[in-house]
């Protein structure tokens, strides 16, 4: 008899709480997808980021697995809360206390797999999506494969398992301390509301909503870890406190008999609004910190996505691209290699020149807008001293400025499909990355540099941002491309081979060049005696943060993949934590709302009868609804907008994403409102259904 | 059995330490096997709180409460869910059915509670449901019967242990007269009957009536008792009206 109330008593809740169903479904369903990559995931054999991707996965999964059993955890007691008269008639009838336990946690945990069935079949498919979105991004077929894997399976199981022991041992507790009196009295208690303080609570939200222009006035200037701290505090302290106030400021409004409570139904509007934010305030100040890291999360995600979208054809425009530091290497071993391995088309061994000064490196330190004024004196002239000290210390740029013969430049530019450019006998192009065009334009006033003479006429005849490899091969961030008859007083750096080769590169490739290579390129670079100490310096990075990779041995497709595989393991997880925690906290939201749908139906029954019209009182669910479910979600748009929008910025200036920064905020708020947007549909169709059944 | 039922100096509070209420004030009184007593009272009279007390949903603040030798105040949680299940029932204004459980399924329920096989059980429940007349509705849910016929499967409910005493608090507030009558009725079959102890806690004279004895309380305290002895049912609820009307205590609407 037991276990048929547990199943009667499921379905009743899954009926009364649909909404929470589908979201355990539907985590499930992703748990399933995501622990997946762990399992059975055939594209990451081939990837040095198999193993981040793992970490990853499993770091998100633990953020997961917290948030989920907050979730279950929340409804359990909630759901409790709500029958709480029910355990009180089971307690009359004669049962223990232990007994109603087991009973309700047999509800739970067949409501539990109930869904977690449900979601597993939905996994099955979302995985092969997944998959196949995933072999898309590194240009493999995948062929459909539906099946469990055991592993997967059992990895789900226990997320799931663990989600559900935290919070159900916690409402064990909870069923040891209950008495009767209390449970068949809690219905009446839960609808006194208490109004103390009002008057001094209200002038909490003016002091949030200080707090947030603050915020946005001062974010990007903090400067020290105490200051962030202090700030984060701050923060959270205003997401909750903001709620205490705004309830307590509609009060007060309606104390005082404001004007706009005289219009239509605002009264009964405002009075819902103050006494479900009252009811909930530490709730929807939880929700608000949860819809704040969505935000942030599908963000960051898009962030790289859009790197991923717009940079990584321009990073890699040779198909295979060698650097070697010693500059007399003729790389004939690896052109034997490649001749076994590959179909080449055209190759082209050159060499990066240098005059042993650093005068464009200089130029560069001084008018980037990376480096600001960190290497000027006082009045605005370059500080030699440190520039030195940073060159020989740091791999950025190399130690000495990189040049290159107009001869090699335009074989190399056909070699890419560009046109030849001409220069004449007194200039100079420079070759830069896109991303620095706007901040080097005024390089043809202020740099000029040594003809073949060593006089300074060399001017810019014009500047250059076609894609080159300019993150250590050609040069890094610049190259100067002069007459070729300059080269002549200058002395070679390191030597680069370029190929080109008909069909796609063997996956593996990369890897075979990097063996191949190995012991050539270490001990050369590392205290190789047969190379001048001059030479020394000569591998640099150029001035990309974030995402930054530099590869001896460039071969296009297989680094084109490896990366998008490295940014699919930075997206992906940060996708999964901001969809779970957008789909649990919305959860709580309607189910929140839809729990109190029994009670204004009684509010609503009087309305109609005071004259109000069935549209009317749907406008009015409307607009109690969308003030319930916006406050929140506005309040993690206000404070996630400001980060985001800084972190945008930073983003796009260090990776040159041409993209607007406030684009990666747009488009993931555009996501979490369409994912909102179902749920509020969702909740105020069930809503209205409820008031007029 | 004569005080079957011993209710010794009882007193409750509530509230905290700086603002107390006293709900019941030093309260003494019996009840003999097989007597079906009506508590009436004001509102905050303390008349549920009373039978709170003796339904062991409340605790005393001090005093005893004996079923025959049993001190039902000095007994643990577990001793007193196990006292619940086999002494008492329960029916209340609000039914307090559970929703997903047909009429037969509840009263099935508290029977399994109870223990005993399968065929004892569905004899019992059979019996049950006979005698308050509402097999027709025994697959039913609670929400597809009417208040009578759901109040009468909670009295059904409250029979399937063969309780020492039935509580029943105001059992026909939320009912119509016609449905009252009948429930009213079923309780006066139930203790003339079976023999069954009652004690009703009700506002409404013509429901207090069918008893056999009525305590009027005020204040927490026993301040007039009725007793009909052999006197017409209609005689009985004058003298209520006119305890009720010298009290000024509320005025019944079935007069």
């Amino acid at each position: 008899m037991l276990s048929k109330l547990a199943f009667r008593n499921m379905k009743r809740s899954a009926r009364d709480y649909l909404v929470y169903l589908l979201t355990m479904s539907l985590i499930s369903a992703l748990m399933y997808t995501f622990n997946s990559l762990l399992f059975q995931n055939e594209a990451g054999k081939y990837y040095d980021a198999e193993d981040m991707l793992e970490v990853l996965v499993v770091l998100a999964t633990v953020f997961i697995v917290w948030i989920t059993a907050w979730l279950i955890g929340y409804m359990v007691r909630f759901m409790m809360g709500k029958r709480s008269r029910e355990f009180g008639i089971y307690l009359l009838l004669g049962m223990k206390k232990g007994t109603i336990a087991k009973l309700y946690l047999q509800e739970n945990i067949l409501l539990g797999s109930f869904s977690l069935l449900l979601g597993m079949g939905f996994g099955i498919l979302l995985q092969q999506i997944l998959m196949a979105i995933l072999f898309s991004m590194l240009r493999m077929t995948y062929h459909l494969h539906i099946a469990l894997h055991p592993g997967t399976v059992i990895m789900t199981l226990l997320c799931y398992g663990c989600c559900f022991i935290v919070s159900l041992f916690r409402c064990r507790r909870k069923f040891k301390k209950m008495n009767i009196h209390d449970l068949l009295e809690a219905e009446r208690r839960n609808e006194q509301i208490g109004e103390k303080h009002e008057t001094l609570k209200q002038f909490l939200m003016p002091l949030s909503i200080l707090f947030l222009f603050l915020f946005w006035a001062l974010f990007g200037v903090l400067s020290n870890d105490i200051q962030i701290c202090l700030f984060l505090i701050g923060l959270v302290l205003t997401i909750y406190l903001f709620y205490i106030g705004l309830s307590a400021r509609i009060i007060c409004y309606i104390r005082k008999g404001g004007k706009r409570i005289y219009r239509g139904q605002n009264l009964f509007l405002l009075r819902q609004f103050s006494g479900k934010i009252r009811t909930m305030q530490f709730t929807l100040g939880t929700l608000t910190a949860l819809f704040t890291l969505a935000l942030m999360g599908s963000s960051i995600a898009l962030m790289f996505s859009a790197w991923q979208n717009s940079l990584l054809e321009y990073k890699f425009p040779f198909d295979i691209l060698l650097y070697s530091p010693d500059p007399t290497d003729d790389f004939q071993d690896e052109i034997q290699f490649l001749e076994k391995r590959t179909e080449i088309q055209d190759l082209f061994p050159y060499r990066i020149y240098t005059d042993g000064g650093n005068r464009v490196n200089a130029w560069m330190l001084t008018h980037l807008q990376a480096w600001g004024t960190m290497f000027q004196n006082p009045d605005g002239t370059p500080d030699m001293d440190k520039i030195r000290q940073k060159l020989e210390n740091e791999s950025v740029y190399c130690t000495y400025d990189t040049y290159m013969g107009l001869s090699d430049y335009n074989t190399l530019r056909a070699m890419l499909g560009y046109e030849e450019i001409n220069l004449s006998d007194t200039e100079y192009a420079l070759q830069i990355k896109l991303r620095l065009e706007k901040e080097v334009r005024s390089v043809g006033d202020d740099l000029k540099l040594a003809d073949a003479d060593g006089s300074l006429s060399l001017s810019c005849g014009g500047i250059y941002t076609d894609p080159f490899s300019q993150d250590g091969h050609n040069g890094g961030d610049y190259l100067i491309v002069v007459p070729d008859q300059v080269l002549a007083r200058m002395y070679p750096y390191y030597a680069e081979l370029a190929l080109d080769i008909n069909g796609p590169a063997p996956l593996t490739l990369r890897e075979e060049l990097n063996e191949l290579r190995y012991d050539k390129i270490n001990d050369t670079m590392i205290g190789g005696t047969d190379i001048s100490p001059a030479l020394k310096g000569n591998r640099c990075y150029g001035s990309d943060t974030i995402l930054v990779f530099n590869a001896v041995n460039e071969v296009r497709e297989n680094l084109r993949s490896s990366l998008t595989y490295m940014l699919a393991a930075l997206m992906i997880p940060l996708f999964y934590i901001g969809l779970v925690f957008l789909c649990v906290a919305v959860t709580v939201l309607s189910v929140q709302q839809l729990s109190d749908s029994a009670r204004c139906r009684y509010h609503y029954d009087i309305l109609s009868r005071l004259g109000v019209k069935e549209s009317g009182i749907h406008r009015l669910i409307l607009r109690q609804l969308a003030a319930c479910y916006l406050c929140p979600a506005l309040l993690a748009v206000l404070i996630s907008g400001k980060m985001m929008l800084f972190a945008g910025k930073l983003f796009v200036f260090a990776t040159g994403v041409p993209v607007s920064p406030g684009s990666f905020f747009l488009k993931s708020t555009a996501l979490f409102f369409g994912i909102y947007l179902v749920y509020f549909a969702v909740t105020f169709i069930s809503f209205c259904r409820n008031v007029s059944r | 059995m004569n005080n079957y039922i011993k209710v010794c100096d009882i007193e409750k509070y509530y509230g905290t330490a700086s603002h107390v209420t006293k709900a019941i004030d030093r309260l003494s009184f019996s009840v003999n096997q097989g007597e079906f007593v009506g508590i009436m009272g004001a509102s905050g009279s303390g008349k549920t709180t009373l039978l709170n007390l003796l339904a062991t949903i409340d605790r005393v603040s001090s005093g005893h409460i004996f079923y025959e030798n049993t001190d039902i105040t000095a007994l643990s949680e577990d001793a007193l869910s196990e006292f619940r299940k086999h002494n008492l029932g329960f029916i209340f204004q609000q039914y307090n059915l559970l929703d997903t459980l047909t009429i037969e399924e509840n009263i099935v329920l508290a029977l399994t509670l109870q223990g005993g096989g399968k065929k004892k059980i569905r004899e019992t429940c059979d019996r049950l449901l006979n005698l308050l007349h509402i097999e027709e509705i025994r697959g039913k849910f609670p929400y597809q019967v009417s208040g009578g016929q759901a109040q009468r499967c909670a009295c059904a409910r409250a029979l399937a242990n063969d309780p020492v005493l039935l509580l029943a608090d105001e059992p026909t507030g939320a009912l119509d007269s016609r449905s009252s009558r009948t429930l009213l009725e079923t309780f006066t079959g139930l203790n003339q009957k079976l023999g069954a102890t009652i004690l009703m806690v009700t506002h409404d004279a013509f429901s207090a009536s069918y008893c056999s004895r009525i305590l009027f309380l005020k204040d927490g305290k026993i301040f007039h008792e009725l007793i009909r002895a052999r006197k017409p049912r209609k005689f009985f609820l004058q003298e209520i009206l006119d305890v009720l009307s010298l009290t000024g205590g509320e005025l019944p609407d079935a007069q």
